[in-house]
């Protein structure tokens, strides 16, 4: 989709817009070719009005071109949104309104800026379900327009309800394509999606020996912030020795879960019991953002976690580099290079290793019962090439089988249904079913068909 | 040698190049023989002791001041209330110092220094709990604070402690003075450097320690580099935030050390003539290196003194000039320097 | 005459109303290059530069028109300048800001004692000339004595206008809220980032020239933190043109309060006058007195 809209460049193929070959630079060029797009991220300014956000950059000016018609403008905008019935009030500021009608003002810019193609990005993420009924009936009227509609979606049911045509993506590669019809076969569709599991990754037996020993429990956790509510009556339990797994579409609450559990976020009701002596370790879902200090050398970035040495010298950092480096085949130029010049899956590698790695290892001499026995995982592959992403798979199995209870969030299908023990469906911040291992292992495996009111949820 | 601190020697020595090759023509534009300046810039400052002593002082207060900065660059915390900072804590150590004169003299001059640090510190905490409650930039407030610290202390000065119509503290005791550095080394005869200087190089010598060797420093540096990162390392972010400025802006006050132990025996309202500034420009060109803070309050403090020799021939504001041309070339230089190592060799 | 009946006269009033023209001028320059998304903190310096240029050009040209033009082109130039270092080189603005402070202090202090070999001032000269048009008018007389206070008066409309009403204030506004956006809409954020530091050296070489004018002369350190307390209306007039002019009226007022109890030598301490802008607005920025937020993305390098 970045490519269609000018965002990146093929390295090679062409691109035909209404039969002519096109090459796009810049978004810009994308919207002179009437193409459109509404980024799950909105492109709106807060502090600007519903018109000056849709006016910018293609102003209605009076007749000296200086000054700005704001009525003329009005009178324009109003037009479209009372012809596709989108209800929004021009002169109202961004800050002030829903994040649906907000959705609604990018949509306004496309058709102000008389788009014919209009790529939606999972629109119906952000979106509460009567106000995807009326988003719906937008996108009807759009097609009665003759415009034409690229609807990306996670949610099946949504798919079969609004689309005329269906293609799945599956690792950059189109694997499936088909009319919408009655005929359509929705197991057809879901195995499209899911692909082919390949079950050997979590073949290793769970040690029985630790089953079913409580080590976290979530009860009715309700999180708001900024007057939205994140997380609602969310009820979890993590066990010691399983890994527990999270699916749903991004957006639902995850890193909002991840924080409450982790400490970070302290403002939440309900009750929080951590029954498990030791601390919380977490590989965070942003890398970049909040995984390491770039800056840093290896050696570093592990001693920072919990550092109770007050003297760090350089001898003794680079002897922990060298060992998180033999343990775990980090491909390294320098001893001392800093973290941004590894590789993501290097990178994640020592992540992964300061958060799973003894301390003794590393210096410090806490008892076993201090250790870090909850392990919380979001998106631990994301970015990740094949190699590291084998290597952390089998050490988050290792960390399960050594007792530890593992909370695994990740939009990776595959990874969720080859390594959870268990598997919840996170959906508005809420944790609409758990499925046990065989349950979900015998539904991805069988041809039978889904029960209609998980196919929503299980994508 | 890593990397990192070979393209900042690139940069930093590439950008005192463009200096003085701008100085050069500037000099030529206005009529005046550069070499004859530069010459007597260099002569003046190391034709004897006295001109090495006099340099050595007037690097001392930068060298302190610089020390502090450091400490807060390193956090990301751009502290410009150094020069209110400072004056507070001064003023507070020529108070204690007159008002706990019957103690003993080690006494008296420890707590002295105590004091100022914790005013001057104090004053930094005020933005540095602004930033953390309020999500207020420390910029914008160090700024005003600056306004704000040097009127209470002038009002303070002027209406309960400064001797008649003058803008200063009465003389402390004579025995409290810090011993003058040319009783011991008659090489510096003549000249004020007094044994502030030696704990001028301590100071930095420790802040280097502090700053790259320490479990604390670890995390100053890492709350500064990332501050979002460092909360998901389990560092607990406001407080590295309050001690950095707190630390930071505690330094400062020793840059009244040298003046009122070593100097005059008493704080003088406008004795820092901007020193406060100049030290962000210094640290800026040490790359917030403690070590390397050492040599550009050095290279400061020769064109500071410098620039009084060569007064007949040109004023010696030539040399406020050049320190402007420093900065600014300092500033782009680096980042074109590094803009074009990222590419090369990342 | 005491401090009170001083104060309350219709003199302390066009007093005030006067000696505000520094700071709108500056406050509004400041707003323009900030609505932009770059923070200039060198206000002070670029006022300072100003008064300098316009007071030594004219002295040595004896053409008053020639100080005014060469003032307000050389700031122009040094806007480009710090436009490159923060626009183009992406440097950080406010190191860049102390930077270019640094630099202009010391380079109007050399040229001061090399030009005029005194280390305070310059000769006295003639200054701008009087704006007479009002002068019989009673009250608006007292104060809009010239042209760049009848100026700074226009200006509050003038920038409302540009900023709120203008295609080109749109732009250089989304600059400074979410250059992102602006920019897949197709607007040259750069560009615009330019435009608000061009009229931002622009309004402050008014202020600087206002006060050389104003002082017949030019002397060392005589801004004297009004490119700072500027930066503080900006703030506390949360980035408005109106709310700005208020808040610069507010600090005109203790400027002028100030004078009169050096007058009258009232025993009010005048420093606790003087930091009380500074004071002020910390307060503001603590949340004590209203809320205040900059633009979105003022400050960040794009």
């Amino acid at each position: 989709m970045n490519i269609l809209f000018g965002i990146h460049k093929p390295d090679s193929g062409y691109l035909k817009v209404f039969g002519t070959e096109v090459s796009f630079k810049s978004p810009l060029d994308a919207i002179e070719n009437n193409i459109g797009m509404v980024h799950q991220h909105f492109m709106l300014i807060d502090d600007f009005t519903v018109l000056e956000n849709v006016i910018l950059g293609d102003e209605i000016t009076k007749s000296k071109g200086l000054s700005i018609d704001f009525k003329k403008a009005g009178i324009v905008l109003n037009e479209i949104i009372d012809k596709y019935d989108l209800g929004l009030d021009v002169n109202k500021l961004i800050s002030e309104i829903s994040i649906g009608q907000q959705q609604k003002v990018e949509i306004l810019k496309l058709l102000y800026r008389r788009s014919e193609i209009l790529i939606f990005d999972e629109p119906t993420a952000v979106l509460s379900p009567v106000e995807v009924e009326h988003f719906f009936k937008i996108i009807d009227s759009f097609k009665a327009d003759g415009k034409t509609i690229i609807f990306i979606t996670h949610k099946l049911n949504e798919v079969k309800h609004i689309s005329d045509r269906i293609s799945v993506l599956r690792k950059g590669k189109l694997v499936y394509e088909s009319d919408n019809s009655n005929e359509l076969n929705i197991s057809d569709l879901s195995k499209a999606i899911v692909g082919d599991i390949n079950d050997i990754q979590n073949s290793e037996k769970r040690n029985a020996s630790v089953k079913n020993v409580e080590a976290l429990k979530l009860d009715d956790i309700s999180l708001t912030v900024n007057e939205v509510k994140i997380l609602n009556s969310l009820d979890l339990t993590l066990m010691k020795g399983e890994i527990h797994g999270i699916c749903g579409v991004e957006g639902n609450g995850q890193s909002e879960l991840v924080d409450v559990i982790y400490g970070l976020q302290k403002n939440f009701e309900g009750n929080y019991e951590k029954l498990i002596p030791g601390g919380i370790s977490l590989v965070p879902d942003d890398r970049k953002r909040k995984g390491f200090i770039k800056e840093f050398n290896i050696g570093e970035n592990i001693s920072l976690k919990g550092a109770n040495l007050n003297f760090l010298p350089s001898k003794k950092i680079n002897k922990i580099s060298e060992k998180i480096i033999s343990d775990n085949d980090v491909r390294v130029s320098d001893l001392e290079s800093p973290m941004s010049e590894l590789s993501g899956g290097n990178q994640q590698k020592v992540i992964f290793a300061r958060e799973t790695e003894t301390d003794k290892n590393i210096g410090s001499n806490k008892s076993d019962a201090e250790e870090n026995n909850i392990l919380l995982l979001v998106h631990p592959t994301r970015g990740v090439d094949i190699n590291a992403t084998s290597f952390i798979h089998s050490k988050i199995i290792e960390q399960r089988n050594a007792g530890k209870a593992v909370l695994l969030i990740s939009s990776d299908l595959d990874e969720l249904i080859s390594l959870s023990d268990r598997l919840s469906v996170l959906y508005k911040g809420e944790i609409l079913k758990t499925f046990n291992r065989n349950e979900f292992s015998r539904f991805i495996k069988s041809d039978s068909e889904i029960e209609p009111e998980t196919d929503q949820n299980l994508y | 040698m890593n990397k990192k601190t070979l393209v900042n020697l690139i940069s930093v020595t590439l950008s005192v190049l463009i200096t003085v090759l701008i100085v050069f023509v500037f000099l030529l534009i206005l009529g005046k023989d550069p070499f004859e300046i530069f010459g007597m810039i260099f002569s003046e400052v190391f034709a004897d002791g006295y001109g090495i002593g006099q340099t050595l002082f007037k690097a001392t207060p930068l060298i302190f001041i610089s020390c502090g900065l450091a400490v807060c660059f390193h956090a990301s915390l751009f502290n410009i209330g150094a020069e209110g900072q400072l004056n507070a804590g001064s003023f507070v150590i020529a108070l204690t110092a007159l008002k706990l004169d019957f103690l003993p003299v080690p006494l008296v001059t420890i707590s002295s220094l105590i004091f100022g640090f914790i005013v001057s510190g104090f004053f930094g905490l005020i933005p540095a709990y602004i930033k953390i409650k309020k999500d207020v930039s420390e910029v914008i407030t160090t700024i005003m604070m600056n306004f704000v610290i040097l009127a209470l202390v002038n009002y303070f000065l002027l209406d309960f402690f400064a001797v008649q119509s003058t803008m200063r503290t009465e003389k402390i005791n004579e025995e409290l003075m810090f011993l003058k550095i040319s009783d011991v080394l008659p090489f510096f005869d003549g000249s004020t450097l007094n044994s502030s200087f030696i704990l001028a190089i301590l100071a930095a010598v420790l802040t280097y320690l502090f700053i790259y060797k320490t479990g604390f420093g670890y995390k100053l540096r890492s709350v500064g580099f990332n501050e979002l990162a460092s909360k998901y390392l389990g560092i607990r972010t406001n407080g590295v935030i309050l001690i950095s400025f707190f630390i930071g802006a505690g330094i400062t006050a020793f840059a009244g050390m040298n003046y009122i132990f070593g100097y005059k025996g008493f704080y003088e309202f406008g004795f820092s003539n901007n020193i406060g500034f100049t030290a962000i420009a210094v640290t800026l060109l040490a790359k917030n290196n403690p070590i390397g803070i050492i040599f550009s309050s050095l290279l400061f403090a020769i064109l500071d003194y410098g620039g009084l020799s060569v007064n007949q021939l040109i004023p010696k504001e030539l040399m406020l000039v050049v320190q402007g041309i420093i900065i600014l070339s300092l500033l782009a230089v680096d980042k074109i320097v590094s803009n074009y190592f990222k590419e090369k060799l990342i | 005459m005491d401090l009170i009946t001083s104060v309350i006269s219709l003199g302390f009033v066009a007093q005030v109303l006067r000696l505000m023209t520094p700071f709108y001028l500056g406050a509004s320059a400041a707003n323009f290059s900030e609505r932009g998304g770059v923070i200039n903190i060198s206000v002070e310096g670029f006022m300072n530069l100003s008064a300098f240029s316009f007071a030594v050009i004219s002295i040595l040209t004896g053409n008053i028109t020639a100080g005014f033009i060469l003032a307000v082109l050389i700031n122009l130039l040094f806007s480009i300048v710090f436009g490159y270092f923060t626009v183009s080189l992406k440097i950080n603005q406010i190191v860049t800001g102390v930077g270019f402070n640094l630099f202009i202090a010391g380079l109007t202090k050399f040229l001061l004692v090399y030009i005029f070999s005194s280390s305070s001032n310059t000769p006295r000269f003639e200054g701008l000339p009087e704006f007479t048009l009002f002068s019989s008018i009673p009250f608006f007389g007292l104060f809009l004595t010239d042209y760049i206070t009848l100026f700074c008066f226009l200006l509050i409309f003038i920038s409302a206008y540009i900023l709120f009403k203008t295609r080109f204030g749109l732009r250089l506004r989304s600059a400074g809220e979410n250059p992102a956006a602006g920019e897949s809409l197709g607007i040259k954020i750069r560009n615009y980032r330019y435009y608000g530091i061009l009229i931002c050296g622009f309004l402050s070489a008014m202020a600087g020239i206002w006060m050389a004018s104003n002082q017949n002369s030019y002397s060392d350190g005589m801004i004297a933190g009004r490119g700072y307390i500027a930066l503080a209306a900006m703030i506390i007039g949360k980035w408005k043109p109106v709310n700005i002019f208020f808040a610069c009226l507010m600090f005109s007022a203790f400027e002028a309060f100030e004078i009169s109890l050096q007058i009258t030598g009232s025993d009010i301490p005048s420093q606790l006058i003087q930091m009380l802008p500074y004071f002020i607005t910390i307060l503001v920025l603590i949340g004590f007195i209203g809320k205040t937020k900059p633009p979105a993305a003022d400050g960040v390098p794009y």
